[in-house]
């Protein structure tokens, strides 16, 4: 450590003037790693890069300009404290008195009459404008959220809009799916899966719902909204990465685990003459997380 | 020397550069007198999948499997088991290359057909595809990295040592508890991307040195915050002492 301390006894004037030149030439030397560090990662970053180097080198240049710096104002550069001696801000007795002349002058206290009426003016245009999103407390939502765009007939197809064929959904198998002409909508979105129809119990309301074992649920938990896309097939659950809700796949998409209440709903298919898979119908209730008047 | 300690907390922030690298090695395929493809499956397999692959108590039926789920679990290693009960996991492979073909065979000899050995063509796929099938269909339970996760105590293994074939049959078959995922899910061009993506994953270019494990950016701020941080605060400690 060889910087210069405030509380060493006062140096005579050729000892400052060797310290500074010390300083100085550690400053030039600071300086000059810089540029060489700089030079270095410009021809590291020319040669193809490597990210490592480049900041081991843009370290040492950004490190040696610092020091250069520290070193020029610890030893260089004068020292303080420095003051600058200021005017009195007291204010004169003529100037006092001018002012307490011209206050009793104009007075406030005169105008009363048109500050109360602005006043009011003020508090009744604001109370009038707090009145109009009132307005946007409705109309109603007419049912919007209790359909989907799922229609009898519509082929499902995935989301690039291709029909899912019956026989392309293997034993065991997931496919996220749309109706037709509607790939990618948000609350339409379900997951189709083929189950053992050995393992299908389906009641009777439902009975034609899952042709061959293909079964298709809403995608969208009925806790949170998120997307239940991870289908174990081993114990036919279908899992909620969100909060870890677990859907019985055999059994209405009940939930078994976790803090969804509902079940998901259910969408009714079958087979075409053609191969492809459709609709029968909307899904079995409104998708989604419960809002304030669903039935 | 004034900046000693600039240059090493600078330096320090930066250092955490030792990349990991992975070496797979393959095992040389011990040389064997020829034994017959029947006799291994009876006296390996058959205890638990049946004489006839019809399966038994201890194990499920292999007929209508096909070749690529057979393929899929004895070039993994996950069959055979040493007892029933035992878990599945991954292990170097029981048999070498030619007996595993036999064996394949012999169980798609069971009939009830099933998928093929699927061929991937990984060279010049869409990897970007293949990401975003990863991210939309695979990083729920195996993560973003291909690393492997856990939800709700089930484990999805990781996916670092498979080969783009065995990625191939993972996806086709659904092994375990994992969902099949055929043609109408996912392509064949579709597939190959998603076997690039595989292979990308297995070899990332770890651009800021250490990897950290590929735990994602909450582990990453955390270091960055900690080590970065923490090394700063030291420096400028140090600076504004100096009076």
């Amino acid at each position: 450590m060889t910087a210069t301390r405030s509380r060493r006894p006062r140096p005579d004037a050729d000892e400052v003037v060797a310290a500074e030149r010390r300083a100085e030439r550690r400053a030039i030397l600071a300086f000059l790693g810089c540029a060489a560090a700089a030079g270095v990662l410009a021809v590291v970053y020319w040669t193809g890069g490597n990210p490592q180097l480049e900041g081991v080198f843009l370290a040492l240049a950004l490190g040696g300009l610092g020091v250069g710096f520290v070193t020029m104002g610890h030893h260089l550069l004068p020292q303080g404290p420095a003051e600058e001696a200021r005017p009195p801000l007291a204010a004169t007795d003529e100037d006092e008195d001018e002012l307490e002349e011209e206050f009793e002058r104009v007075s406030v206290l005169g105008r009363r009459r048109l500050l109360l009426a602005s006043m009011t003016a003020a508090a009744a245009g604001l109370g009038a404008a707090i009145l109009f999103p009132i307005r946007s407390l409705g109309p109603k939502e007419g049912g919007t959220l209790s359909r989907t765009s799922w229609r009898a007939g519509l082929r499902l197809v995935t989301d690039d809009g291709r029909p899912v064929e019956a026989n392309a959904v293997p034993l065991n198998g997931l496919v996220t799916v749309f109706p037709e002409g509607h790939a990618g909508s948000a609350d339409s979105q379900a997951v189709l899966m083929r189950v053992d129809p050995g393992v299908l119990a389906p009641k009777p309301a439902r009975r034609n719902w899952s042709p061959n074992g293909l079964i298709a649920y809403s995608k969208v938990c009925t806790h949170a909204g998120c997307p239940v896309g991870l289908y174990e097939a081993q114990t036919h659950q279908l899992l909620c990465p969100c909060h870890q809700s677990a859907f019985d796949v055999l059994d209405e998409a009940k939930p078994v685990f976790g803090p969804a209440a509902r079940p998901l709903p259910q969408l009714p298919l079958a087979i075409g003459p053609d191969g492809f898979v459709r609709a029968t119908g909307d899904f079995s209730e409104p998708i989604g997380p419960a809002w304030w008047n669903r039935r | 020397m004034i900046g000693a300690p600039l240059f090493v907390g600078t330096a320090l922030t930066l250092a955490a550069t030792a990349g990991v690298l992975l070496a797979s090695s393959a095992p040389a395929p011990a040389q064997q007198p020829p034994l017959d493809a029947t006799h291994v499956y009876l006296r390996d397999c058959a205890t638990c999948h049946g004489a006839e692959g019809r399966g038994t108590n201890r194990g499920p039926t292999l007929i209508g499997v096909g070749e690529a789920s057979a393929d899929y679990e004895l070039t993994t290693g996950r069959m055979p088991l040493g007892e029933p009960t035992e878990p599945v996991r991954r292990h170097e492979p029981a048999y070498p290359p030619a007996m595993i073909a036999a064996l394949v065979a012999h169980v798609a000899g069971f009939g009830g057909g099933g998928p093929d050995i699927p061929r991937v063509d990984a060279a010049g796929a869409d990897i970007s595809l293949g990401g975003e099938l990863f991210r939309q269909q695979c990083a729920g339970c195996h993560s973003w990295s291909g690393t492997g996760g856990a939800l709700l105590y089930r484990e999805a293994p990781t996916l670092q040592p498979s080969t783009p074939t065995q990625v191939a049959e993972a996806v086709r078959i659904g092994p375990g508890t994992m969902p099949a995922f055929g043609p109408a899910a996912i392509d064949e061009t579709q597939l190959d991307a998603l076997v690039a993506y595989v292979k990308k994953l297995q070899h990332p270019a770890d651009r800021g040195g250490a990897s950290l494990w590929h735990l994602g950016p909450l582990v990453e701020g955390g270091v960055a915050i900690i080590v970065g941080l923490g090394a700063s605060l030291l420096v400028i400690r140090w600076i504004g002492e100096r009076e």
